[in-house]
């Protein structure tokens, strides 16, 4: 704009000078023509600045255009900056303050879930990688330092149970021998009280060591089934409630390897049962034989045990995983652990569940194959108080029964054959008529399923005297003898005597005593006194050569 | 095989009378004979009150005979036998005094005599 006023200036500025030029008439015209091809110049300049200054104006235009848009979307890329980082921040956040106490939790209690991101935005994006791998770390750590810790305690743990464990054994033979040496009532009884806090103590020393994986302690030998259930049960206050019924068609033993861990872990089914039932409700325990095994089944009639609960100790009885002390809660419930342990350890198995009374089953399972062995009732009787197998029972209910399993110096096949032919010369007319049909049937099925080869022989031979005892009854020392030396070689035991009152009477009570007529007394006490008398005079006519049978 | 490990006992002595050592009488002697009252076993008895009888059933046994075969202490035995005396299960007779004892002269002679017949 401005030069086209300078322009216009300059033509005004030659129009007025041409006044001056008048001298000449001529140069108008081309005063004229300068000024109008100078006006025309200067048209074509200003046109010419015209279109350079409207093309420079357009492009600042779209210069002006593209910043705004530029800036406006600078704008909009920092907000959602600001945004997604406030996200973030809320996002660590959320894992300082809630995922990561979770997850501190969860690894004291699994039960306990752990939250997830915050924003599902970030899911699968690097966040979420980042936080995850985080959490992981932590929880390896924490593991690891765990079962550090955890190790150390039971190391710990296991080296004071070990010792404590021996001295309590040591005690244990203390009062044991205690308990033969002294008769007198008041200290037999301090005795046996004091032997039974110590095996209750024993019992949860041991229990914990185990469940700190310590082996269970003591080897013993090859022990019965039943002893061993009712060794166990003999550990536990209120065992009386327990009761224990032997259904073992065999006598089945638990190899020597085997007895204590399989004792331990039927005490602490026994004392789970125990525990959560009534103090006046039985506790019932049976041993079952199977095909390949056997099995104790312990039934509480108690308060029972809740889905989580079952669901626990079978996670726990199934063995698989070591468990750390600190999940056993405080006070620690170390059984089902301890069981746990043996059952990976041993090879047996335990299974818990409901049982249809209400209450708890526990079935220890003991396979056959690598855990059972077939005892000799000979060598190694069972204890007086494991109870005998119904057969057993029933026999020994019959009259002129000989103890058929447990009479130590006898041997099984003995008695067998005893029972078996025992009634025919002198019960017959009584007995006859009422037990031998009950005994006919069960004497064979019972008997059969465990002959030994070995053993028939013997008791053929031995047999023979101890049919003849009624007619000589001195010669009843002779069977007992034979298999007592045979079995443990130890000092020879006496066996037993005739009733001193009664001798012959094998017969039930039944037949009236004061039948006998007075001749017969007669007769037989006459006979005895002859009898007496020719002995008598024997003895007399042998006595002057006595030596040389002192070794008889 | 290994050797024999451990002969520690499997069952303690206490089971057997519920940790009760005070017999119900206390005529009962290491020495009393003890016999079978019944020749069949009752029912509803305990094992081993079921063992004492079984194991007196062919005959009779002193006490300390029959703790000996029981593997059990005297004194828990008494305790056993006793309430198997109340029960009328057993019998119990005191052992023979030291007054009334036979002469030692005469065992003498009837071991000499065994002695001789088992020549």
């Amino acid at each position: 704009m401005g030069n086209i006023a300078a322009a216009i200036r300059c033509s005004f500025a030659v129009a007025t000078f041409t006044p001056h030029t008048r001298t000449s008439m001529t140069s108008i015209p081309a005063t004229l023509l300068w000024c109008l091809s100078a006006g025309t110049a200067a048209a074509v300049v200003m046109t010419f600045f015209l279109v350079r200054m409207r093309r420079g104006s357009q492009a600042l235009r779209r210069h002006l255009a593209t910043a705004e848009a530029r800036r406006s979307a600078a704008e909009r890329g920092h907000s959602e900056l600001a945004a997604q980082l406030r996200a973030t921040e809320d996002e660590l956040r959320h894992l300082a303050e809630a995922r990561l106490p979770d997850l501190a939790t969860s690894l004291a209690h699994p039960h306990v879930a752990v939250r997830g991101l915050r924003d599902p935005r970030f899911t699968a994006t690097d966040v979420d990688r980042s936080l995850t791998s985080a959490m992981d770390q932590l929880a390896q750590a924490v593991a690891k330092e765990r079962a550090r810790v955890d190790e150390a305690a039971q190391a710990t743990m296991r080296g004071a149970t070990t010792t404590i464990q021996a001295l309590l054994y040591r005690l244990q033979t203390l009062l044991q021998e205690m308990q033969h040496r002294y008769d007198d009532q008041a200290v037999a009884q301090d005795l046996l009280q004091a032997d039974f806090l110590n095996e209750q103590a024993l019992r949860r020393v041991q229990t914990t060591g185990v469940v700190c994986g310590a082996w269970p302690g003591l080897t013993r030998d090859d022990s019965h089934l039943a002893d061993l259930v009712v060794g166990a049960m003999s550990r536990l206050r209120g065992y009386e409630r327990i009761q224990v019924s032997n259904l073992l068609r065999d006598p089945v033993g638990v190899v020597a390897r085997a007895v204590e861990p399989v004792a331990i872990a039927l005490t602490e089914l026994l004392a789970n049962a125990l525990h959560h039932s009534h103090h006046e409700l039985p506790v019932a325990v049976t041993l079952q034989q199977g095909n390949r095994g056997a099995s104790v089944i312990v039934d509480d009639y108690g308060i029972g045990m809740h889905a989580d609960e079952i669901a626990y100790a079978t996670r726990l009885l199934g063995g698989g995983e070591q468990v750390l002390l600190t999940e056993l809660g405080d006070p620690p419930r170390s059984g089902f652990a301890a069981v746990g342990q043996l059952v990976r350890q041993y090879g047996f198995t335990v299974h818990v569940e409901s049982s249809p009374y209400g209450g708890v089953r526990a079935v220890v399972y003991i396979p056959g194959d690598p855990l059972l062995t077939l005892m000799d009732e000979t060598a190694q009787p069972m204890s007086a108080m494991a109870p005998l197998p119904p057969q057993m029972l029933h026999a020994h209910s019959t009259p002129l029964g000989v103890p058929q399993t447990m009479s130590q110096g006898m041997s099984h096949a003995v008695s067998q054959t005893a029972s078996q032919v025992d009634p025919a010369p002198g019960s017959a007319p009584v007995a006859a008529a009422e037990h031998t049909p009950a005994r006919a049937p069960e004497a064979e099925p019972v008997r059969t399923p465990e002959p030994t080869p070995a053993r028939a022989p013997e008791a053929e031979t031995a047999y023979t005297p101890e049919a003849e005892r009624e007619a000589e009854p001195w010669h009843e020392a002779e069977p007992a003898h034979a298999p007592d030396s045979a079995s443990d070689a130890g000092l020879p035991r006496r066996r037993r005597r005739r009733p001193a009152v009664e001798p012959e009477r094998p017969l039930p009570r039944t037949e009236p005593v004061a039948e006998r007529s007075p001749q017969e007394s007669a007769t037989r006490w006459a006979a005895l006194q002859s009898g007496t008398l020719s002995g008598r005079a024997e003895a007399e006519y042998r006595i002057p050569r006595p030596e040389g049978n002192d070794q008889g | 095989m290994t050797p024999r490990q451990s002969n520690r006992r499997l069952v303690p002595a206490y089971l057997a009378t519920g940790g009760r050592a005070r017999p119900s009488r206390n005529t009962l002697d290491r020495l009393t004979v003890l016999y079978g009252a019944t020749v069949t076993a009752p029912a509803g008895l305990r094992p081993e009150a079921l063992r004492v009888l079984a194991l007196l059933r062919p005959g009779a046994l002193t006490v300390a005979e029959t703790a000996s075969h029981l593997r059990l202490p005297v004194s828990v035995v008494k305790v056993l036998v006793a309430d198997l005396v109340d029960a009328g299960h057993l019998h119990a007779r005191s052992p023979i005094p030291e007054a009334e004892q036979i002469d030692r002269q005469i065992l003498e002679r009837v071991l000499d005599g065994l002695r001789t017949l088992k020549s």
